[in-house]
């Protein structure tokens, strides 16, 4: 069973004269244990796609399955603990809360969601990992942009979701960060069974990648 | 309360100002309610330590007490119990030798009778002669002594203090206690008027007698000179800054929440309810505004006690918790306003494209 599935998904904005289509009859599936990227230059649809298929927002037409369970079924609340127990949003903003300090950004994980978060054993690791172990009382506005982004990958793995949705998660980042987050993102998949899905325009994430999608004016084809 | 607490120690100088301007709103609405109670008390004080529920004045009098004459042939047909007084009042000029001259609320009553019985005393004794007086306190704080040979207006007499009571003040002037007797000199009227009126401890008390009029205590204190104009200016300049500072203290935290939107927008995205986002709001909202009340409060007493000790300022509690209960609801109404935004706040936002 996919862990992610999107069935002739359609997304239209705006009405008449001013309609446009921003996804034409996308079909994707991400399994569990692989990397699925998903490649494309900016205004192809990629981060549509992504805020569809995290349940963020609703497609015009076709089907949004998270671990066969249709998203179209659930309703505003149910779909935000979806999102909260089953998906990670890795953004492209980066999109940390300002004033939280970064072990406050996983403090409030904890909060509204007090299981199924990784362990402080765990997120020690994964903190080392990306090399931000001794950031953790510093604030967003006093990091640089590289330190933002591994600490909002970290944000999205800490509440240890099924699927984790990436916009552009090695943006800022330099060729070796670029191979450890990929590296990380491909061990996540591989040891813990999650299903990545990344949409970006970086091909050098290609290497960790199991499927590779490209997206071009709407329309997705497995590459 | 997590996130609120968080926002407000990260950005301190924000919220500081926020809170700054909570407790200037609060301290004024303080400070003015103080100025108004204190006030309305200064009329009142006398009245309110004799605990009357009804009073009775001639009918011609209009609801006046010190143009109230009750002859001694009205009084013959009363009978009057251990709950009832004779009382009279007169306007009067005070001076001794060597002291500022006061004005001051004559008010001459009967030692029998409650009244006289009621009186506290604060220093020396009740009188026990006709030439004999008990001030309030605050001629004691303009340096009149015991044993003062006072002259009351443009009579010639002199009348001895022989003692001082607290909070004795009418129609914001001391009181001076002293005998019937005195009073009708004072009012230059003969024996053949027994007083000015009549006080009742008694709720059922009622006048049966065409010449007078009974009327409940508050009726008489509303009827006191400037006593309801001066309270309703009061009110409507406390209603008015309250309403002002409902509307600037909401709109603050209305501007204070929409510049949160992009950071509720990732938290949306996040998955986080947006029950969390609205109860931070609304818990913010209380923290900032409890905390300038408390400030506001604690400014309101560092005040009292620094204003010169003739200043009327008086702080009653039911009045004081409307207020700070005001305030209070201006915060949550404040910060209820864009929870509808809050509701809707569109988590694709965040999400570039």
């Amino acid at each position: 069973m996919p862990a992610l599935t999107l069935e002739h998904v359609n997304k239209k904005f705006g009405h008449a004269t001013n309609e446009v289509t921003v996804l034409t009859d996308v079909n994707f599936e991400a399994e569990a244990g692989q990397v699925s990227l998903v490649i494309g230059p900016s205004g192809s649809g990629k981060s549509t796609f992504l805020t569809i298929a995290g349940g963020i927002q609703t497609p015009t037409a076709g089907e949004v399955r998270v671990e066969n369970q249709s998203l179209d079924q659930l309703a505003g609340k149910a779909r935000d603990a979806m999102r909260l127990n089953k998906i990670g949003f890795i953004l492209q903003a980066y999109n940390l809360i300002p004033y939280l300090s970064v072990k406050d950004q996983f403090a409030l994980v904890d909060r509204v969601k007090p299981q199924g978060n990784l362990t402080p054993a765990e997120l020690a690791k994964l903190l080392d990992q990306l090399g931000i172990a001794n950031l953790t009382n510093q604030y967003p506005g006093e990091l640089s942009g590289g330190q933002t982004q591994r600490v909002a990958i970290a944000r999205a793995l800490y509440q240890n979701p099924d699927i984790i949705l990436a916009d552009e998660p090695t943006a800022a980042l330099d060729s070796d960060r670029v191979k450890v987050v990929g590296q990380l993102l491909h061990d996540l998949a591989k040891q813990h069974h999650k299903a990545i899905v990344v949409v970006t325009h970086d091909l050098r994430l290609q290497e960790f990648a199991d499927k590779t999608y490209a997206i071009m004016d709407g329309k997705m084809t497995l590459a | 309360m997590f996130l609120a607490l968080k926002e407000i120690r990260h950005e301190k100088l924000r919220y500081g100002l926020i809170v700054g301007m909570v407790v200037l709103v609060s301290y004024l609405v303080f400070v003015l309610s103080g100025l108004a109670y204190g006030l309305a008390q200064q009329n009142t004080q006398a009245i309110s330590s004799w605990d009357a529920q009804k009073i009775a004045v001639t009918s011609d009098a209009n609801d006046s007490l010190s143009q109230s004459l009750i002859t001694k042939q009205t009084a013959q047909q009363m009978t009057l119990t251990k709950d009832e007084a004779y009382i009279g009042q007169a306007g009067v000029v005070a001076k001794a030798k060597g002291q500022p001259k006061l004005s001051a609320q004559f008010l001459g009553i009967n030692a029998s009778q409650f009244i006289y019985q009621k009186l506290s005393v604060t220093s020396g004794h009740k009188p026990t002669a006709a030439n004999q007086i008990l001030v309030d306190d605050s001629f004691k704080d303009n340096g009149y002594h015991l044993g003062d040979k006072v002259s009351l207006g443009a009579t010639s007499g002199k009348y001895q203090i022989v003692g001082f009571t607290h909070n004795a003040k009418m129609s914001v002037a001391p009181v001076i206690y002293g005998t019937l007797g005195t009073w009708r000199t004072l009012s230059h009227v003969t024996s053949d008027f027994k007083a000015g009126g009549i006080v009742s401890t008694r709720s059922n008390f009622t006048a049966k007698n065409s010449a007078l009029k009974t009327l409940t205590m508050n009726q008489f204190i509303n009827k006191l000179p400037g006593y309801s104009a001066q309270n309703t200016t009061f009110t409507f300049m406390i209603a008015f800054l309250m309403v002002i500072a409902m509307v600037v203290i909401a709109v603050f935290l209305y501007i204070l929440t929409m510049q949160k939107l992009p950071n509720y927008a990732v938290l949306r995205a996040q998955g986080i309810p947006a029950k969390v986002l609205v109860s931070t709001t609304i818990s913010q909202a209380l923290l900032l505004v409890v905390g300038g009340l408390i400030i506001g409060a604690a400014l309101t007493a560092a005040t009292v006690f620094a204003l010169p000790a003739g200043l009327p300022m008086s702080f009653n509690l039911p009045l004081l918790a409307g207020v700070t209960g005001g305030i209070l609801l201006t915060g949550v109404v404040g910060a209820l306003i864009p929870v509808r935004i809050i509701l809707h706040v569109d988590p694709v936002s965040v999400i570039g494209g």
